[in-house]
């Protein structure tokens, strides 16, 4: 916690000139932080993650001065994409290519004109709070209404290597227009050997109409630890469509809230997990269906191979007097040893008549009749484990229509399998 | 070809078969009857290495190299084929990938080139033809989707592309109606010949109306209790199994 008061302080002195207004939530939200203090066991959606290694590292903010040489090639670029490139925390305007219909700002120049949007009510995740009270990165994106981006907008978050352990606090904020639609790729990657940590909070916005293919990409380095908070809102007759992949990262924790508020919203809302060595990934996630006629179907896969762990927990409300809900959630995990370890708890909390849900989660190994199948058809053990995997995996990728993006995740899914089975 | 000598196995420690002895030369078909739980099934699953079953006594040769102790891929790819009484469903898995990685696992082992995808969907277009088998569950996952009588289609497609040396059909005619399996025993009838052979494994004699035996053996209790031809299954299917057993 010392070092966190340090850098807060810090952080302070760094813009002595900056707004009133922001300084003020600033300074709320630390407190609020250190209210809440670091997660232990105790706290029961918090219970199966041990924070103890963020709480203990002496991270300080990237500045401005710790922006590397930009390296000639960042790594995890998708073709045929507008890219827009964070590096160490920094902003690259002149390396991004931002289309028409499109602005781009960095989001401390956001906060003037929208800080309500920023101010968190009542959070009891000390991840919101710190990263609310030391945002020192993201940018806000805007879609401008009933505009078409044909091309994805992919977001590098890039970590280099560095010579000290770096901690950045991102705000993003994706807000679509009116009758807009757009595909965002939020992609964090890291090649550092040191330790370092990311705590991001992405609030996304759809309004009525709108259309978002939102993609998250979390290949952090071993090294790192990543917490995360994601907010969806989504308006009347809007459809949202999220694909959340997850391999890196020590510790993982993401805390994503969808909201259905207006009439006719509808989400799909897909992750896939892949944990290796001790990794550990841990995911929240809360639906709220707050009006009629709205969808939401969540589909959450986990692979887990060595000693790695992770932790599901989907629920889903039903708000009073909403009509004509269909909601499903469905939680599936494959262990690759004996050692890995899921834990998975589905939740539904209906408050309201009219309704079609459908919940479940299933835990197994690998089915050793589908291996036999197989492998009497010549195929030899570590390809027909390979084949059978990816297979578990691939309905997670089938609602990204950009074959682009679909082809860089079906690699990194092949390249992970490959390395996971070449150490078994 | 194939060479079982004394043969004693189970599962669970649980003795099913015990004491078979079965030669098949090269271009012969034998059929296996007998009711469930005789242990015909544990005898296909035991020649092509299921895990958990277990063998207590006896040897199984194929073109005499000693098949116990040997993968299941790589009695596969000495030219064992079996076609699954119940083929599983591999959700995912793309049909036509999985058929052309079988076909280069055979081909990779026997020192020969890969083949590429375009070659393969020629390959496999002529082989649909032969069981009028229809392209589009080439694209779903194995066997996802498929019918009873679909999966059955799908295990001759897989025989008709691997091309094994011995092919074991369990059960291939349950699940089948009449007309499905004439087309089914015509496209196993034109794979026959002077090399191949055959074990057809069945409870109903009407089956080797189509695919006509060479040899029929009867399975009660882990034993063969009578080995005959052809004129053994009209035999059967006049008297039923019960004047045979002891």
């Amino acid at each position: 916690m010392n070092y966190l008061q340090k850098q807060f302080d810090a952080l302070l002195k760094y813009w002595p000139n900056e707004d009133q207004a922001l300084r003020d939530v600033r300074l709320k939200s630390f407190d609020q932080f250190k209210t809440l203090g670091f997660p232990t066991k105790k706290w029961e959606e918090w219970q199966f993650t041990d924070f103890s290694a963020i709480e203990k590292t002496n991270y300080r903010l990237s500045w401005a001065s710790d922006l590397p040489q930009i390296p000639d090639q960042i790594p995890g670029q998708i073709e045929d994409c507008h890219t827009v490139f964070i590096i160490n925390g920094h902003y690259q305007p002149p390396l991004s290519d931002i289309p028409d219909g499109v602005t781009v700002v960095t989001g401390l120049d956001h906060f003037r004109s929208n800080p309500e949007l920023y101010a968190i009510n009542g959070s009891k995740n000390p991840f919101l709070a710190l990263n609310t009270s030391m945002m020192n990165s993201g940018v806000h994106v805007l879609i401008k209404p009933n505009t078409l981006i044909e091309k994805p907008i992919q977001l590098i978050y890039f970590t280099t290597e560095f010579s000290d352990p770096l901690m950045n606090h991102p705000r993003f904020v994706f807000h679509i227009g009116k009758n807009a639609q757009a595909n965002i790729i939020e992609h964090y990657l890291g090649v550092s050997t040191l330790s370092y940590f990311v705590n991001s909070v992405t609030q996304v916005i759809l309004d009525e109409n709108a259309r978002l293919f939102h993609v998250r990409i979390q290949e952090e380095a071993a090294t790192g630890s990543h917490t995360a908070s994601t907010h969806y809102e989504v308006k009347s007759n809007a459809q949202l469509n999220v694909t959340s992949i997850t391999s890196g990262t020590q510790l993982f924790r993401h805390d994503i809230q969808l909201n259905l508020q207006g009439k006719g919203a509808e989400a799909i809302l897909n992750g896939l997990s892949l944990t290796d060595n001790s990794q550990h990934q841990d995911q929240h996630v809360v639906v709220n269906h707050e009006n009629d006629a709205c969808q939401s179907h969540q589909l959450f896969k986990y692979i887990l191979a060595d000693k790695s762990s992770g932790v599901f927990n989907g629920k889903v409300v039903v708000h009073k007097h909403t009509k004509q809900t269909d909601a499903n959630q469905s939680n599936k995990n494959l262990l690759l040893s004996s050692t890995a370890l899921m834990n998975a708890n589905p939740q539904l909390e209906i408050y309201s008549e009219d309704v079609k849900c459908a919940h479940g989660s299933t835990t197994g190994q690998i089915d050793p009749e589908e291996l036999f199948y197989l492998r009497s058809r010549g195929i030899d053990l570590k390809k027909a484990s390979e084949l059978i995997i990816g297979g578990f995996a691939k309905d997670i990728l089938d609602s990204i229509k950009n074959e682009n993006v679909k082809s860089y995740l079906n690699n990194k899914i092949t390249n992970w399998l490959e390395s996971v089975l070449n150490d078994g | 070809m194939l060479k079982i000598k004394n043969l004693y196995a189970g599962i669970d420690g649980k003795e099913i078969l015990k004491g078979i002895n079965l030669t098949i030369h090269p271009g012969e078909l034998h059929a296996i009857m007998g009711r469930n739980g005789s242990g015909k099934s544990t005898l296909a699953n035991v020649i092509t290495g299921r895990d958990n079953y277990e063998v207590m006594k006896g040897s199984i040769l194929f073109n005499n190299i000693d098949l116990l102790g040997m993968s299941p891929e790589d009695r596969a790819l000495s030219g064992i084929f079996m076609s699954f009484q119940y083929p599983v469903v591999i959700p995912g898995v793309n049909n036509t990938y999985f058929l052309r990685a079988a076909l280069n696992a055979k081909l990779k082992h026997q020192g020969m080139k890969e083949i590429n995808a375009a070659d393969f969907l020629r390959l496999i277009r002529e082989k649909l033809k032969l069981i009028q088998m229809d392209e589009k569950y080439l694209n779903r996952g194995v066997n996802d989707g498929f019918s009873g009588g679909e999966k059955k289609h799908n295990e001759i497609l897989q025989m008709l592309t691997l091309e094994p040396a011995l092919s074991i059909l369990d059960e291939t005619d349950s699940g089948l109606d009449i007309d499905a399996l004439k087309i089914i025993a015509n496209g196993v009838n034109n794979f026959r010949n002077n090399d191949r052979s055959f074990l057809a494994i069945t409870h109903y004699p009407r089956l080797l109306e189509y695919m006509k035996p060479d040899f029929i053996h009867v399975l009660i209790d882990g034993e063969f209790v009578k080995s005959g031809d052809a004129s053994l299954a009209f035999e059967l299917e006049e008297k039923g199994y019960s004047w045979l057993e002891a």
